[in-house]
Formats: structure tokens, C-alpha cells, sequence
């Protein structure tokens, strides 16, 4: 069932290495993700305390106006419609939390909301997540994409026998 | 000949038309993302496991192929390569960062831009992972005044491949092909070993 409609990997990755392409000679940049989380959260805490506004990090996105008004929130609302096309087109829509057979939902929920906010802090040392940052940066040849990246794997990889349970028999 | 790409960098498109093509090229990433296998956790937390090749394999043909449409535009004059965003690489705020993005990814099952699919589809998991994103920002924006010296340090500005092993955008070019498609054959290899061992 799970090849219901998916693309080959290799048709994805040529389809997504040409829209890549196509969105770096457009605006110059290619895709992004984690600066729309960022700056979403930015926007917020300044609505509801103005003096936020000097943040130190946040500060950046505050002084141009309204933070959302930018390139890549625009491009992950889009992400947003595009993928919801898609899953409706082949079907895929359904409430589900995916996990081993009999793991806790409680503490799959857990760990999800962990480690978003784990992934959000490194983005913003990391400049970017695994689409701005290392899809990006590899695609114009970037050497700290490929730091990026190969430290990303190598401790998912590291730290993969901690989650072992959650992940047995996911695929 | 005058180079025309990026046409927003170089003025032939204003920044509401480059805001209006930001939304079109995020639907067609939105939907290769979903068609690809990226919305769901089940495709992306075996990877880590050597279970699954779906995400590698994209993710190295993405960059190949991208690679390769940017070279050959760059030389042939069509784009101008230096107007096209590089992040900076800094050093140890990579390679640290790194290494907490993949244990907050192991441990999820997600990365930012998935997400955004996996909410699309309803998944609760990918709903849960985005609101500790919002309160991890929060907690960044927070502690980055104590941290700044560490989140600027090594900066090596745009560090590209050539910069590092010398030659041009061509030496560049040929070594991300021969990473990318080492850290693929790493990858299978591993999957074949682990197949053979049973552990699945």
C-alpha cells in the first residue's frame, strides 16, 4: 500500500533538483522551511509584547515591518497548498500518528513535540534546516551544507537506538 | 551576453511578482514533498535505521540534478552564480547544530519543511513536532544574547568547494557528485548489511 501513488525517488529527486533550479533563478534562492517557523513565532510574541521587538535575534525580522511578509513564509504557505493537492489527488488524507504497533501515542506525541523544539533552536545555529540549509547549500556547492548534513546523519544515526521502540516495524 | 537569471536579483521581476512566484514554487515543492514519500514520518525516521533508501535517493538527485542545471547555466553565461544565495558556513555552530537537529529528528520523525506536508495530510505527530518548533524558536530567541560569541564563531563566509579544494565552479561540481553519490552507495551498503544481520 505505501507505493499507493508515490513517485520513484529518482523521477522525485530530478522533478525537485528542476523546480530547485527553477526557484534559484527566479529569486535567487532556493527553498527554505524553518525561517517561516521562526518568523511566524517572531510575529507572534511582538503582537502580543511590542518591546519584543529588540530581541536580539528576533529583531531582525521585526524592524521591516511585518516578519511574515517575506519570501520563504510565502513559499511554505504554498508548500502547505501543494501538499495538500497532492494528498487529496492520491487520496492520503486520513488523522494518524505514525509509530511502532502498541508505542504509547501519549509519548510518540511527546517526543514529537521534543524534538521540534530541539530541530527549531539548531536551525537557527544552523542557518537553515534540511531544506535551506542543506538542500540548498549542497545544490550550490556550499562546503557547510555537507557539515551540515553528514553531522545530522551521523547523529540521527548515533542516537537512533534510543527511539528504537517507536520506529520498530515503521516503514 | 547579459545575464537575465536570477531575474529578481537582476530587476526584471518587482518583489510582489517575486512574492506571488514564492507561493507557486512552494505548491510545486508542497507537492513533489507529498508525491516524494516526505509526508509522513514512516518514510523518514528508517532512514536513520538504514531501513529506508526513498529520502537519500531523492535528496541526491535533487542536489545532482540541481547541481548540474546550475553549472551548466553559470558557464554557458545564463546565471549569474555570485547573485544566487549561499548561506555563510559557520563552522562549529554547524557541526554542533548538526548534531541536535539529528537527535530532535530521530526522535520525531520530522524536519520543518515535512511537516508542513504532514500537517497538510492531518498527521497529529506532524502537528505536535511544528508546536515545539514555535516554542523552540521562542527558546532560541531567548537564550541568543548568552550565546552569540558561539553561534558567530568560525565563520568562513561563502565557503564554497573550490575555495576549500581549489579550481573552479567544475571541481565544485564533480566533488558534490562524487559525495553525493558516495554517501548513497554508504547508505545501501549499510541497508544490505543490516538486511543480512536480521536486525529488521
Amino acid at each position: 500500500m505505501k507505493q499507493n501513488n508515490y513517485w520513484s525517488p529518482v523521477i522525485a529527486g530530478i522533478i525537485l533538483g528542476v523546480a530547485l533550479f527553477v526557484s534559484f533563478i527566479v529569486a535567487g534562492q532556493g527553498m527554505g522551511a524553518s525561517g517561516a517557523f521562526a518568523r511566524a513565532t517572531a510575529q507572534a510574541t511582538f503582537t502580543i509584547d511590542p518591546s519584543f521587538a529588540s530581541n536580539a535575534y528576533a529583531g531582525k525580522y521585526l524592524k521591516h515591518g511585518n516578519a511574515l511578509l517575506n519570501w520563504t513564509v510565502l513559499e511554505v504557505v504554498g508548500i502547505f497548498i501543494g501538499g495538500l493537492i497532492s494528498a487529496l489527488l492520491a487520496r492520503r488524507i486520513k488523522p494518524e500518528i505514525t509509530k511502532a504497533k502498541g508505542y504509547s501515542s501519549g509519548k510518540r506525541l511527546f517526543f514529537a513535540f521534543l524534538g521540534g523544539i530541539i530541530v527549531a533552536a539548531s536551525t537557527r545555529l544552523t542557518r537553515g534546516c534540511t531544506s535551506g540549509q542543506a538542500l540548498d547549500g549542497a545544490a550550490t556547492f556550499s562546503v557547510g551544507a555537507w557539515i551540515f548534513m553528514l553531522s545530522v546523519f551521523g547523529a540521527g544515526f548515533f542516537f537512533s537506538f534510543l527511539f528504537k521502540k517507536q520506529w520498530k516495524g515503521v516503514e | 551576453m547579459e545575464t537575465v537569471f536570477p531575474l529578481f536579483t537582476n530587476g526584471f521581476i518587482d518583489s510582489h511578482m517575486n512574492y506571488i512566484l514564492a507561493v507557486v514554487i512552494g505548491v510545486v515543492f508542497g507537492f513533489i514533498l507529498e508525491r516524494g514519500g516526505f509526508g509522513t514520518a514512516a518514510h523518514i525516521a528508517p532512514v536513520f535505521y538504514f531501513r529506508s533508501l526513498i529520502v537519500p535517493r531523492i535528496m541526491v538527485t535533487a542536489i545532482v540534478t540541481a547541481a548540474t542545471l546550475i553549472l551548466i547555466a553559470s558557464l554557458m553565461g545564463y546565471v549569474d552564480f555570485s547573485q544566487i544565495f549561499i548561506p555563510t558556513t559557520y563552522l562549529w555552530p554547524y557541526l554542533v547544530g548538526g548534531i541536535i537537529f539529528g537527535l530532535g529528528m530521530v526522535m520525531s520523525g520530522w524536519c520543518p519543511g515535512t511537516a508542513v506536508v504532514g500537517i497538510a495530510t492531518l498527521k497529529i505527530d506532524a502537528i505536535f513536532f511544528a508546536l515545539g518548533l514555535l516554542v523552540g524558536m521562542f527558546f532560541y530567541f531567548d537564550i541568543y544574547q548568552y550565546i552569540i560569541d558561539f553561534a558567530n564563531s568560525g565563520n568562513l563566509g561563502k565557503f564554497t568547494i573550490d575555495k576549500l579544494v581549489g579550481g573552479d565552479i567544475r571541481i565544485s561540481y564533480l566533488v558534490t557528485v562524487g559525495v553525493s553519490l558516495a554517501l548513497l552507495l554508504f547508505v545501501s551498503t549499510m541497508k544490505k548489511v543490516i538486511e543480512k544481520k536480521g536486525e529488521n
